[in-house]
């Protein structure tokens, strides 16, 4: 412990600098994961056919351990840090997909039915209603996916996406093992950190739930 | 062709024990905090947050007590399987319908036989759940396992992608997401019956 | 107001409802009612729109509804559903105001109107800013009910909106429905399987069976005159004070004492002593009614005893026909502290008299009829 307090004061800027780098991986891939799976989660929900296929897709490619397609992307897409994006952004997908999926398709009937009764578009009724109800359920899936890119994006740098991975893989290498903590601590403490954050967010957006039904 | 044959039995043996050593102490404490709400959510607290710690962060983590070698990564897989199982073997015998227990009591069943012969069987799909949940991660988990030298098919994937050998890396990547997808889907399957057992019943 | 004709609808080969025909007048609270399955549902739901017919048409305000956009249509038409359906997101006031807001009503304005619909059902503004989750079933109700009233839409559709609440909740609900349609006048279409809710709060009552109308009536009416043996048998315990027994001609005297114009006060008093009765029915030659004389009339006129009764003011009561409930009569004449009803048939001829010693009559019948029943 005592090589990761000395490593750490040695390496301050350069750990800052991956921990923003790791940051920015890992959001560039859950803002695309978010931009395309939410509304395609909502269109699936118009669409029940297809959207048993995309669910089944998709539950096979998340069953992929993640460094076989950080490998497949390194071999076809090369080093750097567009095939890391690229293959967390892919996983990113499935979670918040089938939240949003099952999150609109929860809204009790009863909603769906008062609100068409009274007169709502269906962009009223996504808007004012099914989205509203929905919003746990989808940020209850931007979690999941947050916390599965995070951990990813350490393994991403051994296919040169750079971020926290590299500092734990420059140390593995040379059995520094204080580097290799200097990588390791803040990951984890990124990952705890934003993982409370968005229960927090959750929280506020099931605020209208009885406490009974909040657990 | 026998190394993979034998990669892919280390990844097995890693990934199955982990789970089952989670399976060993996650079973009993989850029957435990059934009746112990304060404890269980504390503990669901931690191990929650156990699981949110990145995968290669996490072995390094128990590197330090267990070394560079296979029984850090099985350890890491008993962590992170602590969630699944627990949380799903919970909520599988607290749903249990409270009419049937007390009908199960009203005949004169004991609090152990009522365990074993109602809320178990009833939980089962749901801790199936948990267990499949846990067995795909720990698959995934497994191959993370080359980095702090452990065996399994992460190996061949590694040496694949290093040496830009796309042969050797699909060599270790075919048999460990077909493992995946197999569990996957066969555990899901016994999960289905068993509702439909379940169901049936009930 | 909602008029459907010649309307069908089938699932499939199952028919739902089968060529009906409905005129539901404005203003009036009409409750559908029949036994489950009986298309009660599904003809409240084609009002607007959420179901649409395979036959028929549907006209709204004299508009034929399959012309008007089905947003359109139901933002004009009040809808409470037996579920609630309160959005569980949006407070209280949210909920109220949604669509106002739609409506693009201004701030100030939606939370006047919220104001004084709380008003209406008399809850405190303290519940605006609570969650549904927070309010009782009734309560909740309730405000589903404003929900539906909120931009004053002239037809409000109520799809057994109490059959989830408790007995006593239920009652005092039915209650304000029924007060708040006396203040609002508006057009109701309430779907129930309650006997007694239809009965306390229907102007019309129509009973379906099998996507069919059996009867279309006022509760009195359907009390008194059950179409067949179903009808007889879905009103069941409540025909004990209606029934054939209990129309007017049962109970009627057709004695009635009548006189022509012509005669002379003093006559007719001589005449009321005579026949003990405390009014005279003034008719012409073809015994239509003119009027009627009482002590009242007669006491206005004293000292000039000798003009003819045609040329007294004359009383102009209410009056009674031979098929309608005797119940309602006698509940009329308690009421208003009238003595006696004229029975007139379709040409205004006096054909009989009710009079109180007629509800003896009636009591009679019933006591005589649960001893052999």
């Amino acid at each position: 412990m005592a090589d990761f307090f000395v490593e750490f004061q040695k390496n301050l800027p350069e750990i800052l600098r991956a921990l923003l780098q790791h940051i920015g991986i890992s959001a560039a891939a859950i803002l695309l994961g978010m931009i395309v799976a939410i509304p395609v989660g909502i269109w699936l929900t118009y669409h029940e056919k297809p959207a048993k296929v995309v669910m089944a897709v998709f539950g096979v490619v998340n069953t992929i351990p993640s460094i076989v397609l950080l490998g497949a992307a390194m071999i076809l897409l090369g080093i750097g840090y567009i095939p890391a994006v690229a293959v967390l952004f892919l996983y990113s997908l499935l979670p918040i997909l089938r939240a949003t999926y099952t999150g609109i398709c929860e809204v009790s009937p009863k909603c769906i039915k008062a609100a068409t009764g009274m007169g709502m578009s269906k962009m009223q009724m996504l808007r004012l209603v099914q989205i509203p109800l929905a919003l746990p359920a989808i940020i209850t899936g931007i979690r999941l996916s947050t916390i599965y890119i995070i951990s990813w994006a350490t393994l991403a740098a051994f296919i040169g996406g750079g971020g926290l991975g590299d500092l734990i893989w420059m140390g593995l290498q040379s059995y520094n093992f204080g580097l290799v903590f200097c990588g390791a601590i803040p990951a984890t403490v990124l990952s705890l950190v934003v993982s409370a954050l968005l229960n927090l967010v959750i929280k506020r957006a099931s605020r209208h739930k009885s406490e009974e039904a909040a657990v | 062709m026998s190394n993979v044959v034998s990669a892919t039995l280390v990844h097995l043996q890693i990934a199955f024990l982990g789970v089952l050593l989670a399976c060993i102490v996650g079973l009993p404490l989850a029957a435990y905090l059934l009746n112990h709400s304060k404890l269980s959510r504390y503990l669901f607290l931690i191990i929650d947050a156990i699981q949110t710690v990145p995968t290669l962060a996490m072995l390094t983590f128990v590197m330090l007590i267990f070394g560079l070698n296979n029984s850090t990564v099985i350890v890491a897989i008993f962590l992170y399987s602590l969630f699944p199982v627990i949380r799903n073997t919970y909520l599988g015998l607290s749903s249990v319908d409270p009419g049937t227990i007390r009908a199960a009591r009203g005949i004169g069943m004991t609090t152990l036989q009522i365990f074993t012969k109602i809320r178990f069987p009833l939980a089962m799909p749901m801790i199936l759940t948990g267990v499949r949940l846990a067995v795909v991660s720990a698959l995934g988990i497994a191959t993370t396992g080359v980095f702090i030298g452990a065996g399994g098919l992460g190996m061949l994937i590694w040496r694949g992608i290093q040496t830009r050998n796309m042969t050797m890396m699909l060599s270790g990547a075919i048999p460990v997401s077909v493992l995946a997808v197999f569990f996957e889907y066969s555990i899901g399957f016994f999960e289905k019956k068993l509702i439909r057992k379940s169901n049936h019943t009930a | 107001m909602v008029r459907f004709e010649n309307v069908s609808m089938a699932y499939g080969t199952h028919e739902v409802l089968k060529n009906l025909n409905l005129h539901i007048g404005e203003g009036q609270l009409v409750v559908l009612i029949g036994p489950s399955g009986c298309g009660k549902t599904t003809t409240l739901q084609l009002i607007n729109r959420l179901i649409r017919p395979t036959a028929g048409s549907i006209f709204v305000d004299g508009k034929d509804i399959s012309q008007v956009d089905p947003v359109d249509l139901r933002r004009g038409i009040g809808y409470v559903i037996q579920e609630i359906g309160l959005f569980p997101h949006m407070t209280i006031q949210q909920n109220i105001e949604v669509v106002p807001k739609l409506l693009g009503w201004d701030e100030n304005r939606r939370k006047e109107r919220t104001l004084e619909l709380l008003k209406l059902v008399n809850m405190d503004e303290k519940y605006l800013s609570s969650y549904p989750s927070e309010l009782s079933g009734g309560q909740q109700q309730r405000i589903g009910l404003l929900r539906a009233l909120a931009v004053e839409p002239p037809i409000i559709l109520m799809d057994e909106p109490f059959g989830a609440l408790d007995p006593i909740t239920r009652e005092s609900l039915q209650e304000e429905i029924k007060s708040l349609q006396q203040k609002l006048k508006k057009t109701i279409v309430f779907v129930t399987h309650d006997m007694d809710e239809a009965l306390k709060l229907a102007d019309t009552i129509v009973l379906m069976k099998d996507g069919e109308i059996v009867q279309a009536a006022t509760p009195k009416q359907l009390l008194s005159n059950p179409a067949n043996e179903f009808v007889e048998q879905f009103i069941g315990r409540h025909r004990i004070y209606g029934g054939k027994a209990d129309t007017v001609s049962d109970v009627m005297s057709d004695k009635a004492a009548c006189v022509l114009p012509e005669l002379s006060l003093v006559e007719s008093v001589e005449l009321m002593r005579q026949k003990h009765v405390p009014s005279l029915f003034v008719v012409d030659d073809n015994h239509h009614l003119l009027g009627q004389i009482t002590i009242e009339e007669i006491r206005q006129v004293y000292g000039r005893e000798n003009i003819p009764v045609g040329e007294v003011p004359l009383y102009h009561g209410p009056t009674a026909v031979k098929d309608e409930s005797a119940k309602e009569v006698f509940d009329m004449m308690m009421e208003n502290h009238i003595d006696a009803v004229p029975v007139l048939d379709e040409e205004n001829r006096v054909v009989g008299v009710v009079t109180r010693s007629s509800m003896v009559k009636s009591l009679a019948h019933v006591v005589w009829r649960d001893e052999n029943g």
